[in-house]
């Protein structure tokens, strides 16, 4: 590791003489060696990868076809291996399941919430940030409310995916233009999304909990698409201000709190005009949105499936949002007008 | 109960002579029986004449449990201490149905909505025993050492009216009339007559409770042949909003259960269930989740599902929470083995009180038992307190016998209520501080007593305090 922090800090003359110790050496002071430590970890995260395979490079240990060493090096795989699980608070209580450490968890949480804040662009910070704050009494509410109700209960059990072939995207073109499933297929293909596109769970520790996340996750874009919402950060908001309201999910809450002063002036005031109050309304007077079973409603009537949820669109941002750029257009032909009329 | 103005009508409209007793007790239950037995196999107490009133049939209905017990097990089960069961055998000789009592090694405790868990063990700490066992080898115990007995029984017997024989004397002998007439006057009027006590009235003894708005409901189970041999023979105690949820260990594949229910409408929902889906509640109640548990309860109020319907989803998510148990053998130590069946007959509910009288005696009068105290059952306790009562009046009866003191007199009985009072109050108090406890979801409580809960598992002095609390020590 520390060899890795030399060759992309200082020397790599160092990290070919290789070994730790030397890479100490040549820097000397403690505190040094403990900044050097520091460093060193976090850039295993960024460079990791490259820094082992550089190491590999210079310790010739990549064209060696020697077969004994081949032995040496699985087993010293196999090692590694069983160190990490060995690091690991507990075994995986599913597929894909990442247990972490408490601090770890808290790590996760800092980390990905600076970067959300400044790459809200990005999905993945979304999906740390979503997985760490997703503590077990948040969970739990939600599990109980699952309970708590008939539909909630069937999904619990059925534990159903959202993914492209189980939805049967391709029949869901050919339903009548005023279902639900040809609302969906048609929202998918304006904003260019594909229900597959959404990541698996890794940090929740609970296997119920992490489906009842999952769940939350995959259903996501059936939000957007029943109320019309482009997946523009306008839109983003909007839904996830919904969804905090309704489901109480620390990460939605806490984007619609941080997010907005990304925006522009005048996208933050359409959002605190229109969109935030039709959320908050909308969340508290809806049903639990996690206990809609969104997969048999694609063949009823859009308006049915409105009607059952108690969730009504707001006035679709993609017009406002044409109508306004039409407006400066306008505006600007117009004073591109005046401008040669009085030259 | 009983008006001042209807007493002295039946005192003054009584023609028939008063008969002479030294201790009238008025009350079959078990508190009354042990009291009487207890003077009967005591040498210095035995010259006294006992006369015990019961308005129920004692001697045939009661006396026969012992010599042709029912092959199932009756619902008035109780929990009783080692030191309850050495008085029983030992002192009072007493021979019970053996064969139908459980020793057991340990109580699980767990709380509903977090399921924070206290673990006792210790072994034979308690016993299971039905209150007719126990009523009803008493009664063979006084009725078969009848040559020297001074005791006399009426039962199918009513206490009318109890009235001073001296009008305004309250250290006179006490008048008590019959309902076949008959008048007794007697030196000491012991109350073993239950939560309504008419001699408690009579004394003007004060007691201060009330009532939970909570029933108990009982009935006598039985488990899943593939759990025998039972893996832990322990009583298991589930915390649940609406009240605690027992399981006690009976006898081969018998269980009994105490499910104390907030409110009337719970109860009665549980009591009218068909037994098939009642047991799977039973199980229910231990496993699944609260909002199950009310899951379940609303759809059969309202009908939305079928009683198959909610048997299925209960078998559904029971194995849903078994399946997520990486090591099974966990399964067995945080739930209790599987009820299958409930015996017919014996799904009962009664509503649970609260209530300590001020002061046990006063001139020619002692309360004993549920007279003086009652309480909820989530810590096993009631009849113990009663036999601590009586151990300690016998007591109490010696020493004023042997120092020539007359028997009704204060004096005499003082010490008795002074011996007693601080042990059932300690008893009561907990019982009553865990049912308000734990009679709530209120988050920042849960999250206290969950705590708590913690913490105490994680200390064995404290654990081996309660422990010796619960065993009598
Ligand atoms: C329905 C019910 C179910 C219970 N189930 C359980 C249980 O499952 N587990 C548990 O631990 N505890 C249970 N208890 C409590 C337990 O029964 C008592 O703690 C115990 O019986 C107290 O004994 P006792 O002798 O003091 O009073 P009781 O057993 O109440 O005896 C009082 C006796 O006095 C008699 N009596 C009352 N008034 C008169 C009168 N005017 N004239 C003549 N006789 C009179 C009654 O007939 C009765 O036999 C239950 C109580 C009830 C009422």
């Amino acid at each position: 590791m520390i060899s890795g922090f030399h060759c992309i800090s200082k020397q790599p003359l160092n990290r070919i003489a290789g070994g730790r110790i030397l890479g100490s050496k040549v820097v000397g002071k403690r505190t040094l060696i403990l900044e050097a430590a520091m460093m060193a970890m976090a850039s295993k995260y960024i460079f990791g990868g490259e820094a082992r395979l550089a190491d590999k490079m210079g310790n010739g240990e990549l064209y060696n076809k020697n077969e004994d060493y081949k032995q040496l090096q699985k087993e010293k795989q196999l090692q590694r291996l069983k160190n990490l699980k060995n690091s690991r608070p507990m075994e995986p209580n599913y597929e894909g399941h990442i247990p972490l450490w408490p601090s770890e968890k808290l790590f996760l949480f800092l980390v990905s919430g600076i970067r959300s804040f400044y790459h809200p662009e990005n999905g993945i910070n979304i999906v740390q940030l979503g997985e760490s704050t997703a503590i077990k009494p948040v969970l739990d509410h939600l599990h109980h409310t699952m309970l708590a109700d008939p539909i909630g209960r069937r999904i619990l059990k059925d534990k159903p995916e959202v993914k492209e072939n189980t939805l049967h995207m391709e029949t869901l073109a050919n339903y009548p233009k005023n279902t639900f499933g040809y609302q969906f297929y048609t929202w998918c293909k304006r904003e260019n999304v594909t229900p597959d596109t959404r990541a698996p769970i890794k940090y929740i520790d609970d296997p119920t909990h992490a489906f009842i996340f999952k769940r939350y996750r995959q259903c996501h874009d059936f939000y957007h698409a029943l109320n019309n919402v482009p997946i523009i950060i306008e839109g983003e908001i909007t839904i996830k201000a919904l969804e905090g309201v309704n489901l109480g999910i620390p990460m939605a809450l806490l984007g619609t709190l941080f997010a907005p002063w990304r925006l522009t002036k005048i996208q933050r005031e359409r959002l605190f005009d229109i969109y935030l109050p039709w959320a908050v309304n909308s969340g508290l007077k809806c049903k639990p949105l996690i206990n809609v079973y969104w997969e048999d409603l694609l063949d009823k009537d859009v308006n049915e499936v409105r009607k059952q949820i108690g969730l009504f669109p707001p006035p679709d941002l993609r017009t406002i949002r044409d109508q306004r750029r039409k407006e400066l257009k306008d505006l600007n032909e117009k004073y591109k007008n005046l401008k040669e009329e009085y030259n | 109960m009983f008006s001042r103005g209807f007493i002295r009508k039946l005192a003054t409209s009584t023609k028939s002579t008063p008969k002479i007793t030294d201790i009238l007790i008025v009350g079959g239950g078990p508190a009354g029986l042990t009291l009487a037995t207890g003077i009967q196999e005591s040498p210095i107490l035995s010259k006294y004449n006992v006369t015990l009133v019961d308005g129920n049939d004692l001697l045939n209905k009661v006396g026969d449990f012992y010599y042709d017990p029912p092959s199932y097990f009756t619902n008035r089960v109780v929990s009783v201490t080692p030191q309850s069961m050495k008085f029983l055998t030992e002192k009072l000789k007493v021979a019970l149905l053996q064969d139908r009592i459980q020793p057991y090694d340990g109580l699980y405790v767990n709380d509903g909505i977090t399921d924070a868990f206290l673990e006792i063990e210790r072994e034979e700490m308690l016993y299971m025993i039905e209150i007719l066992n126990i009523q009803s080898s008493l009664l063979h115990k006084l009725t078969t050492n009848s040559i020297n007995s001074r005791v006399n029984i009426f039962d199918n017997c009513k206490v009318k009216s109890i009235t001073s024989s001296v009008k305004g004397d309250p250290t006179s002998w006490p008048l008590v009339e019959l309902a076949n007439g008959e008048i007794y006057k007697t030196r000491l009027l012991v109350g073993a007559d239950g939560f309504n006590s008419p001699v408690r009235n009579f004394a003007g003894l004060y007691s201060r409770g009330w009532k939970y708005d909570t029933w108990g409901l009982v009935a006598t189970l039985k488990l899943d042949p593939q759990s025998l041999p039972i893996y832990k023979l322990r009583g298991w105690q589930r915390f649940l909003p609406t009240g605690p949820l027992a399981h006690l260990p009976l006898p081969g594949d018998n269980a009994s259960m105490v499910w104390s229910t907030g409110g009337n409408e719970m109860s009665s929902i549980l009591m009218e269930m068909d037994s098939k889906l009642f047991v799977k509640m039973v199980n229910a109640g231990f496993i699944l989740t609260t909002t199950d548990i009310q899951y379940y309860l609303d759809a059969f109020k309202k009908g939305t599902l079928t009683t198959e319907q909610i048997i299925e989803d209960i078998d559904d998510r029971i194995n849903q929470v078994y399946s997520s148990f990486k090591d099974e053998t966990q399964i067995d130590e945080k739930f209790p083995p599987l009820v299958v069946d409930v015996v017919p007959g014996t799904r009962a509910r009664f509503p649970l009180k609260f209530s300590h009288a001020d002061s046990y005696v006063t001139d020619r009068v002692a309360l004993v038992g549920d007279a003086a105290h009652t309480t909820h059952p989530l810590v096993g306790q009631g009849l113990n307190m009663g036999q601590h009562d009586i151990e300690q009046l016998l007591n109490c009866l010696e020493r004023a016998t042997l120092r020539g003191q007359d028997i009704g007199s204060v004096l005499s009985l003082e010490p008795y209520w002074a011996n007693s009072y601080g042990f059932n109050n300690i008893r009561l108090g907990m019982a009553d501080k865990l049912h308000k406890l734990y009679h709530t979801d209120f988050t920042p409580v849960v999250a206290m007593r969950s705590l708590g809960l913690n913490i105490v598992n994680q200390l064995n002095p404290v654990k081996n305090l309660i422990a010796d609390i619960m065993t009598g020590r």
